[in-house]
């Protein structure tokens, strides 16, 4: 359902990413992983609309979209969770899903919180407080929620379990696990390797901006070299 | 009996600091610029208070008129002043604020000349008797303004669709705008009504005081940008809570302090030592 083809995007005169070319299928779930300063979140960003792209297509459905802003994209069906999460600090944590939901109508906007309260029950009983005063692991599930009360088709999220605690991240990745079951497909940016590896069916290894492996996520369990040279040192930290 | 009528003169007061300054610190919360030309809006209300006053004999149809003129007039002030700046750093539009607001107390001087207008039939002069206290009808009709309006304003901000994307694009502009708010239209909406406010409140000035000048906006405009520090830059609940304490302590300090401090010198006074209490204002967050 998306594609790249030969992505070269970056801020100014800094490129990011050079020549990327990558395949989400639908309901599939893709894996971006490496180091810091890989062009991982760059290029979720440019397929977002937040970051400029400088050569090659993005293509929704067969459709270009390279150049459009980003809410059209959001109308087409890609949502971000974005690194750092960047929640409505001072909005309820209703008040950030309904904002997720401002598109669609508000008969709408009820059910998918509905469906966002059954996937993150937590979040339920926590919708009067500001998200702000939330715990890590609730804001993520904030922004997760809020990203799908657009409704989207592709689901991107940047920096699934960074700083959460393990408990916290099984939830998210089993809830990941659930939205793949429900059709949608999702492109992830992590940098704990060995749980990408666990749920995703692809995955593309970014290295100063360049794809240098890619392949299905059973094929990376298998494949030791690569694991060595650019996934092993990266496990979750413990808590 | 003369304490309370004192702090009924300072809410009084503090209901015009209110009007005005609510406006202002709605446009430094969303786009982070101090709009001093904000205070030639309010002159402009008074003008228009006066003016559509005279000709209709209506105060009510005065008070309609300004708000949605203002509203409309502080409307092109982002239009034409502040958006083709938006991008530059914040001083910049800080000089073009003062730079227009120079040029509105100028060009109010050339139009309506040096001397100010004042009421054919001075409106709102009956006065009821509350509680042993004369209040004329100028003084209770504009604090019952301030209280619907600015009431009016939290719900709109608090229980509707629009205030929601508002506080949103108030909150993470970025993000606001990715996720389908057309902030354009929320920083037009925030304009309009900040705007007709200070126009309201310009109104009810010149009829409490049955004069308009082209400096009137002078001591209001850096009297608001105390009240909107003291209440925490962006902040209405605090810039209301500031404004009227404002008015009550100046109104007690006009008795008491009379000897060796100017009614106008209180503000600031006030000011500075709340800010070396608080240097992020009495309702800000500390950064």
């Amino acid at each position: 359902m998306l594609t790249l083809e030969g992505l070269v995007c970056g801020y100014g005169p800094f490129v990011a990413v050079h020549g990327l070319d990558l395949v989400v299928p639908p309901a599939g779930v893709v894996a971006l992983v490496g180091a810091n300063g890989a062009g991982k979140s760059s290029t979720i960003m440019a397929v977002a609309g937040h970051v400029q792209v400088l050569e090659g297509t993005i293509r929704l459905d067969g459709e270009d979209i390279t150049r459009l802003p980003a809410r059209e994209r959001l109308r087409r069906g890609i949502a971000l969770s974005p690194e750092g999460r960047k929640l409505f600090p001072d909005l309820t944590v209703a008040e950030n899903l309904e904002i997720g939901g401002y598109i669609h109508p508000r008969a709408r906007v009820a059910r998918s919180r509905e469906r966002v309260l059954s996937l993150f029950p937590r979040l339920g009983e926590r919708l009067d407080q500001q998200a702000g005063s939330l715990s890590g692991g609730e804001q993520q599930m904030v922004a997760i929620g809020r990203a799908l009360m657009a409704e989207p088709r592709l689901l991107m999220i940047d920096e699934v379990s960074l700083g959460l605690m393990p408990k916290v991240i099984d939830q998210i990745y089993a809830a990941i696990v659930g939205l793949r079951a429900d059709g949608i497909a999702v492109l992830l940016v992590e940098q704990s390797t060995r749980r990408a590896l666990a749920i995703a069916d692809e995955v593309c290894v970014l290295e100063s901006g360049r794809p240098v492996w890619r392949g299905t996520a059973a094929e990376a369990r298998g494949n030791q070299t690569l694991i060595d040279a650019y996934l092993g040192l990266r496990e979750e930290a413990p808590s | 009996m003369f304490l309370v009528e004192l702090f009924v003169q300072g809410l009084i007061q503090g209901s015009v600091y209110a009007l005005i300054a609510v406006g202002l610190t709605l446009v430094y919360g969303l786009l982070r610029i101090l709009h001093v030309a904000h205070a030639g809006l309010f002159t402009l209300g008074g003008y228009a208070g006066v003016l559509v006053t005279n000709a209709t004999g209506s105060v009510a149809v005065a008070l309609v008129f300004a708000a949605l003129s203002v509203g409309a007039v502080g409307m092109a002030v982002y239009r034409f002043c502040y958006e083709p700046i938006l991008r530059r750093p914040p001083y910049v539009a800080l000089i073009a604020s003062i730079g227009l607001f120079i040029a509105m107390e100028e060009l109010f001087r050339i139009v309506f000349g040096p001397f100010g207008l004042t009421y054919d039939i001075v409106p709102l002069q009956g006065s009821v008797v509350i509680g042993g206290m004369y209040l004329r009808s100028a003084e209770l009709v504009t604090m019952a303004l301030a209280a619907v309006l600015i009431g009016g304003l939290g719900l709109l901000a608090g229980r509707t669709r629009i205030g929601l994307a508002w506080r949103a694009t108030v909150s993470v502009p970025e993000m606001a705008e990715s996720f389908g708010i057309d902030i354009v239209k929320v920083r037009y909406l925030n304009f309009f009504i900040g705007s007709a406010l200070a126009g309201v409140a310009g109104v009810m000035v010149s009829v409490l005081n049955n004069l308009v000048e082209p400096t009137m906006g002078s001591v209001a405009s850096y009297k608001a940008l105390a009240i909107i520090v003291l209440g925490g830059l962006g902040n209405v609940r605090g810039t209301l809570v500031a404004a009227l304490t404002l008015g009550v302590i100046e109104a007690y300090g006009t008795i008491y302090l009379a000897g060796f401090l100017d009614r106008d010198a209180i503000a600031f006074a006030v000011l500075i030592v709340i800010l070396m209490v608080r240097p992020q204002g009495l309702f800000g967050r500390s950064a």
